[in-house]
C-alpha cells in the first residue's frame, strides 16, 4: 500500500521536472517568437497589442516609423543588406555542404575499406578540426589567408567552413560505414559487379542515410556559424549570423525578433521534411 | 568425372597480431566433380572459410593454382570468376527489393529489365517464394532472407556455387528441411556446390563428399559412409559423430583379424587390412551405435555396469563404465522394451568388421 501510494508521487515528481526541462529548452524561444509581435517600438519587455510591422519592415513591405528611424540610425538600413547576407550564407552553406560532403565521403571510404601504412594517424588528423575551438581555427584561418594573400570574401569563408566540417560528416559516414557488413560488397564483386558498379548500386545507397545526416549537419552548422565566419569574412561579405551580431551590438531592436523567429520557422520546416523523408523511407 | 573445380598446392599465410604467422591453407589439393556436392567440414580456423574465399576471389593465395573448368582463375578478380556464393550472413542488398536483389547478376551484366523480371521470377520459385518479388528484404523472415539469398546466387547459372555456413543461423527444424532442399535443388541445376560448414551432421546429409580439414591441411576426403565408417585419424573420428575410443597395443595380426589389447587388458577383436605389427600402439574406434547391450554373462566383449541412461525418444544412451576401469563407453542403442537401468551390470559386444584403427594424430 504504501509502495502504490509512493509511485504517483514519484511519476508526479518526474512529470514536473520534465515540464521544467522543457521550458527551460523552450522559454526563450517563445519569448522571441511572442515579442517579434509586440507592437511596442521603444522597450520590447512590455507588451503593446499586436502587430505584424515587423516582419512588413524586414521583408521591405513598409517603411520604418519616422520616430524610430530618428531615435536609432541606420539600424537597418536596408530589407537588401538582410537579404544580401542570407543570400551569402546560402552560397557559402550549400557549395561547403557539397565540398565537404564529397572529400568526407571519401576519404570515411578510403579510411575503411583499404589498408595503407598510418591509417590511425589519418583517421586522427581527420578528427582533429572538430575538436579544435573555433576561435584558433578561426584565428589560424586568418593568419593563413592573410599571409597567402588571399582576398577575404566568400571564397575563404567557403575554404574556413570546409575544414572543419568535413571532420563532422567525415565522422558521421565513418560510422554508417563500420556498421555496414563487408559481404555487401563482397556479395556485389561476387555476383560480377566491378568496382565502380559496386559503388553506385550497393555502396552509395547503403552509405545513404549517413551521407544525408552529414550534410544536413554540415548546412546547418555552416549556416550558422559566428566565430570562424567573423574572423573570415571581409567587408562585402556579410553572412547572416554576422549580419545579425552586429545588429545585436547595436542594441536588440523589435525587428531581430521577427527575423529570428523566420529562422526558427525554416529551421522547423526543414527538420520536418527530414523526420518525414526518413518516415517514409522505413515503410 | 570430368572436374570442374581443380585446386591444386594452395597456400595462404596470415600475420598473427602477436607478429607471427599462420598458414590458413598449408598445400591443400582438391578436385570438384560436375554436379558434385562437397561439403568443407572442420572446427573454426582449420581454412574451410578460407579456401572457400579464395575459390570466390575474396583472398588471394601465397602460392598454388586454381583452375576453373581447366583455366586458370587464381588472378582473376572476383567479379569476372563464374561463380556466386552464399553468404553466411546472406548480404542482401537492404536498399532494394527482393527481385532486384535476385535479378542484381543480371542487372550488372546488362540483361533487359524483361528478361531480369522473368529470370529472378524463375529463380524466386526454385526456392519456393514466387510471388515476393515486390517486398524488401526486411520484411522477410530469416527462412525466407536465406533463400532469397540462395535465388540471387543461382539466377545467373554460375559453374559453381558456393555456400558458406548458409544454415547456421537458421532454427534447427528450419535448417533440416532447407538441407533436403539444397540437396533437391543441386540435382535440379545440375552445377556443383561447394558447402562450408562445422555441423557434421549437415555434412552427412547432404554431401557426396566430405573434405575434412585441419589446421590448413586436408585431414581425409572421402563420402560420407566412408568418413563415418573409416575415419582416417582420430581426430575425423572424434570430429564425425559420437565415438569411443581405446588407446591399444597390438597383440598379433593373421590374415585379416587383428587382436588388440588395451591398457587394462581387454582384449579387442578387428577385422581389417592394416600394415600394424605386433606391439604397435594403435588407436581403436567403435561407435556407439555399433555396440550392443547385452546381459552379464554374455562370454566376449566389455564388462561393465550402466552409471546413466539417457532416453532421446527413438534412441536410448547407455554410459557404461568398464569392469576393468579406463573411459565410460557410450552405447547407442534403439528404445526397445528392455528397460536396463542405471547400476545393471552389462556386457557390450560388437562385430569385429566395426572395430577400426585410426592414426593416431
Amino acid at each position: 500500500m504504501k509502495y502504490l501510494r509512493r509511485l504517483p508521487l514519484s511519476a508526479m515528481l518526474l512529470t514536473f521536472y520534465s515540464l521544467l526541462f522543457f521550458a527551460f529548452i523552450y522559454a526563450p524561444l517563445a519569448l522571441i517568437v511572442t515579442y517579434s509581435f509586440n507592437a511596442n517600438p521603444v522597450n520590447m519587455m512590455v507588451w503593446d497589442g499586436f502587430t505584424l510591422d515587423w516582419y512588413r519592415i524586414i521583408l521591405g513591405l513598409k517603411d520604418r516609423p519616422v520616430d524610430i528611424v530618428n531615435s536609432s540610425s541606420a539600424y537597418l538600413d536596408s530589407t537588401d543588406q538582410l537579404l544580401e547576407a542570407l543570400r551569402n550564407s546560402l552560397i557559402i552553406a550549400t557549395s561547403t555542404t557539397t565540398i565537404s560532403t564529397v572529400i568526407g565521403t571519401s576519404a570515411a571510404i578510403a579510411l575503411a575499406r583499404f589498408r595503407f601504412r598510418m591509417r590511425g594517424f589519418y583517421r586522427g588528423l581527420m578528427m582533429m578540426p572538430m575538436t579544435m575551438p573555433d576561435i584558433v581555427l578561426g584565428i589560424g584561418l586568418l593568419i593563413f589567408f592573410v599571409s597567402a594573400g588571399a582576398k577575404l570574401g566568400l571564397t575563404t569563408i567557403i575554404i574556413g567552413h570546409c575544414t572543419f566540417l568535413t571532420s563532422y560528416v567525415f565522422i558521421i559516414v565513418q560510422a554508417r560505414m563500420a556498421g555496414l557488413d563487408p559481404a555487401l560488397e563482397e556479395a556485389s564483386a561476387d555476383l560480377g559487379a566491378n568496382e565502380w558498379l559496386t559503388f553506385r548500386k550497393v555502396l552509395l545507397p547503403q552509405l545513404m542515410p549517413g551521407i544525408a545526416g552529414g550534410a544536413m549537419l554540415a548546412f546547418i552548422i555552416s549556416m550558422d556559424d559566428l566565430v570562424i565566419t567573423y574572423f573570415i569574412s571581409g567587408t562585402d561579405s556579410t553572412t547572416l549570423p554576422v549580419f545579425i551580431f552586429s545588429m545585436v551590438r547595436r542594441g536588440v531592436k523589435p525587428e531581430i525578433n521577427a527575423i529570428a523567429t523566420l529562422i526558427i520557422l525554416v529551421s522547423i520546416i526543414i527538420a520536418a521534411v527530414g523526420l518525414w523523408l526518413r518516415a517514409r523511407r522505413k515503410d | 568425372m570430368t572436374q570442374i573445380l581443380e585446386v591444386r598446392g594452395a597456400r595462404r599465410v596470415f600475420k598473427t597480431p602477436e607478429g607471427g604467422t599462420v598458414a590458413a591453407l598449408d598445400g591443400v589439393d582438391l578436385d570438384v566433380g560436375q554436379n558434385e556436392f562437397v561439403t568443407l567440414l572442420g572446427p573454426s580456423g582449420c581454412g574451410k572459410t578460407t579456401l572457400l574465399r579464395s575459390i570466390s576471389g575474396f583472398e588471394q593465395l601465397d602460392s598454388g593454382a586454381l583452375m576453373l573448368e581447366g583455366k586458370d582463375i587464381g588472378r582473376m578478380p572476383a567479379f569476372r570468376r563464374p561463380v556466386n556464393t552464399v553468404f553466411q550472413s546472406y548480404a542482401l542488398f537492404s536498399h532494394m527489393t527482393v527481385e532486384r536483389n535476385v535479378a542484381y547478376s543480371l542487372e550488372v551484366a546488362g540483361a533487359s529489365k524483361q528478361e531480369q523480371k522473368i529470370l529472378a521470377g524463375e529463380a524466386l520459385e526454385m526456392v519456393g517464394l514466387s510471388g515476393t518479388g515486390s517486398r524488401m528484404p526486411s520484411q522477410l523472415s530469416g527462412g525466407q532472407r536465406q533463400r532469397v539469398a540462395l535465388a540471387r546466387a543461382i539466377v545467373a547459372r554460375p559453374k559453381l556455387l558456393l555456400l558458406d555456413e548458409p544454415l547456421s543461423a537458421l532454427d534447427r527444424r528450419l535448417r533440416q528441411k532447407m538441407q533436403i532442399e539444397l540437396k533437391a535443388l543441386q540435382s535440379e541445376l545440375g552445377i556443383a556446390f561447394v558447402f562450408v560448414t562445422h555441423d557434421q551432421e549437415e555434412a552427412l546429409t547432404m554431401s557426396d563428399r566430405i573434405v575434412v580439414m585441419r589446421g590448413g591441411q586436408i585431414e581425409q576426403c572421402g563420402a560420407p559412409r566412408d568418413i563415418f565408417r573409416k575415419p582416417r585419424t582420430k581426430f575425423v573420428a572424434e570430429f564425425i559423430g559420437d565415438t569411443n575410443l581405446f588407446e591399444t597395443t597390438i597383440e598379433c595380426v593373421h590374415g585379416g583379424r587383428i587382436l588388440a589389447l588395451t591398457r587394462e587388458g581387454t582384449k579387442i577383436w578387428l577385422s581389417e587390412e592394416t600394415k600394424l605389427a605386433k606391439g604397435d600402439a594403435a588407436t581403436v574406434v567403435i561407435r556407439p551405435t555399433d555396440l550392443q547391450v547385452q546381459d552379464a554373462h554374455s562370454s566376449c566383449g566389455f564388462r561393465g555396469k550402466i552409471t546413466r541412461v539417457i532416453y532421446l525418444g527413438t534412441d536410448l544412451h547407455y554410459y557404461v563404465q568398464p569392469a576393468v576401469g579406463g573411459q565410460e563407453l557410450l552405447v547407442v542403442s534403439r528404445t526397445d522394451g528392455s528397460r536396463r537401468a542405471p547400476g545393471d551390470e552389462v556386457t557390450l559386444t560388437y562385430r569385429p568388421e566395426r572395430a577400426h584403427v585410426v592414426e593416431d594424430c
